[in-house]
């Protein structure tokens, strides 16, 4: 079944195209890595298909539907500095958020069963017995696993997750992949990643989409991932190299680690 | 014994650290400090609009009903245009700007209409809008802020953690399943009310003083709710208490008092960090 479908689809914001005829499905169950530089129309693209904007032409399905009605199937991660962290809310609370919403419009207090699934998620994250800490004083990477766990409470069929790498320390980044990892193999949730580090997150992506302001190529990593393409992406600097079996894809901000070393 | 207006004072300044004590932590975490910059304006413009209304029709209760009208009406203007994409600083500088506007015309107004009519009954609402005088509060003027006040204190408390949520990640909010436009909604229209309630009491100079810096205080003291909020409340509750009893004695304005006493708090831990 095709989890996520676009057919000539173009992303306008106040009538002009952000992202322009852009073609492509993925499978369920599969993972799509979403590459491009600033500007590229990723967030863009996210959006649409959470219907957070609504804007565009063509067509665009999820899972069969209109995205705005597979919203309860969507599970949107955004970037953990994107958040208002002067709130004080414990990481429980956080998660509980990602539940609280499928039913009723008061939510005083949490129920008991929604608690206990929020401390399951944060098991599954790696970070159990810490759910009564305050939200802000985890690290970068620990929030991202927290709004991870946040969107597996909600029972999501699809993760949307923008740059879920971005301002992480390598080791950071390595923690969070291993997490998406987890969630892929376990669970076979379907998931698109936008990210402008794609190295740790290879060994997940079964599809590499890279973007500016147009398709610029979708495919199997091993296909999509030449010189050519991210040179036509990223300006001359950029290149792929082949280390250990393994794509590296060097586009001016990544970082080579855990895997054997440095490149050329 | 006990002044009758004084007792009046002490406990409509109950009411009022109640009701502010809660919706401070809530403003400054949201950050609506610049809101209630716009709830000024838009009380005056409502409090001069209802005082023409009062002179015309003789009756001057329109003052606080135009008053609280005028304010929802804005408050939930500034929520549509936010909901409509603009930030929270345009959607407030824009509307606030035209009340100012608005405002500036109705004393033009006001004044032409008070050439011809007998103005004395509203000396006393005109200074309490602009200064606050809690020893003008009437017994009928208690009545509406305590069921006023009861009725907005049980709606922020049933919806805090659905405000805190709306402060933290409106997107995920949203994405979740949350009507983030009616939380929006009903977030600033307790606002507004709010407002217009206890305005008289608090004065509009320094209702954004005495809106925001309770919290703001509380915030810096601790990031745990639970202490925010009982912080926010002892704070709130102790500078109107003792400025009550402070102007009693010194015959200044109380709501100048308070003022001045958060800011020395705020001030002094401020100094302290």
């Amino acid at each position: 079944m095709e989890a996520i479908t676009a057919e000539n689809l173009t992303i306008l914001y106040n009538g002009k195209p952000a992202l322009g005829g852009v073609s492509f499905s993925i499978e369920k169950g599969e993972t799509l890595l979403l590459l491009g530089p600033n500007g590229a129309g990723k967030t863009s693209l996210l959006k649409t298909v959470s219907c957070f904007h609504r804007e565009y032409t063509g067509k665009l399905e999820v899972f069969g539907k209109n995205p705005c009605e597979a919203r309860e199937f969507i599970g949107y991660v955004p970037q953990s500095h994107s958040l208002n962290e002067r709130v004080p809310l414990t990481a429980l609370e956080v998660v509980a958020m990602g539940a609280v919403y499928r039913r009723g419009f008061v939510h005083f207090k949490i129920p008991p069963e929604t608690m206990r699934r929020a401390e399951e998620a944060l098991e599954f994250v790696g970070l159990d017995g810490l759910g009564e800490r305050l939200f802000s004083q985890f690290s970068g990477g620990q929030k991202q696993k927290i709004l991870l766990a946040r969107a597996l409470i909600s029972d999501p069929k699809l993760l949307l997750l923008d740059e879920p790498l971005s301002s992480l320390d390598p080791s950071a980044r390595a923690e969070v992949a291993r997490i998406l990892s987890k969630i892929k193999s376990r669970k076979g949730l379907t998931m698109v990643i936008t990210t402008h580090d794609i190295n740790p997150l290879l060994d997940i992506g079964d599809r590499v989409m890279l973007i500016n302001r147009r398709l610029i190529a979708f495919g199997k990593p091993e296909d999509v991932l030449t010189d050519d393409v991210v040179k036509s992406v990223y300006g001359p600097l950029a290149r792929v190299i082949p280390v250990g079996g393994k794509l590296f894809c060097i586009t001016g901000d990544v970082h080579l680690y855990r895997h054997g070393g440095g490149g050329k | 014994m006990i002044p009758e207006y004084l007792l009046r004072a002490f406990l409509a300044s109950i009411m009022v650290s109640v009701l502010l004590g809660m919706l401070s932590p809530l403003i400054n975490t949201k950050g609506l400090a610049f809101l209630t910059h716009a709830l000024f304006h838009s009380l005056l413009f409502g409090a001069v609009l209802g005082m023409i209304l009062a002179l015309i029709f003789e009756n001057l209760s329109l003052v606080m009903l135009t008053a609280l009208f005028v304010t929802l009406v804005v408050v939930l203007l500034i929520a549509y245009l936010e909901k409509r994409g603009f930030s929270p600083d345009s959607a407030v500088g824009i509307v606030a700007s035209f009340a100012a506007g608005l405002t500036v015309l109705g004393f033009g107004v006001l004044y032409n209409v008070m050439a011809g009519r007998p103005y004395f009954p509203l000396s006393e609402d005109i200074v309490s809008y602009l200064t606050g005088d809690i020893f003008l509060i009437t017994l009928s003027n208690l009545e509406a802020l305590s069921i006023g006040g009861a009725v907005l204190f049980f709606i922020i408390l049933v919806l805090y953690r659905d405000f805190l949520y709306l402060s933290f990640d409106p997107d995920g909010m949203e994405s979740y399943g949350g009507n983030t436009t009616a939380y929006l909604m009903i977030l600033y229209t307790i606002v507004g009310a709010i407002g217009a309630l206890i305005v008289q009491t608090v004065g509009l100079i320094t209702l954004q003083v005495v809106a925001v810096l309770p919290g703001a205080i509380a915030l810096m003291v601790s990031s745990d709710l639970r202490k925010v909020l009982g912080m926010s409340l002892l704070v709130t509750l102790g500078v109107q208490l003792s400025s009550v009893a402070l102007a009693y004695f010194t015959n200044i304005p109380p709501s100048g008092l308070a003022t001045i006493m958060l800011g020395l708090i705020y001030g002094t831990l401020l100094l302290r960090r």
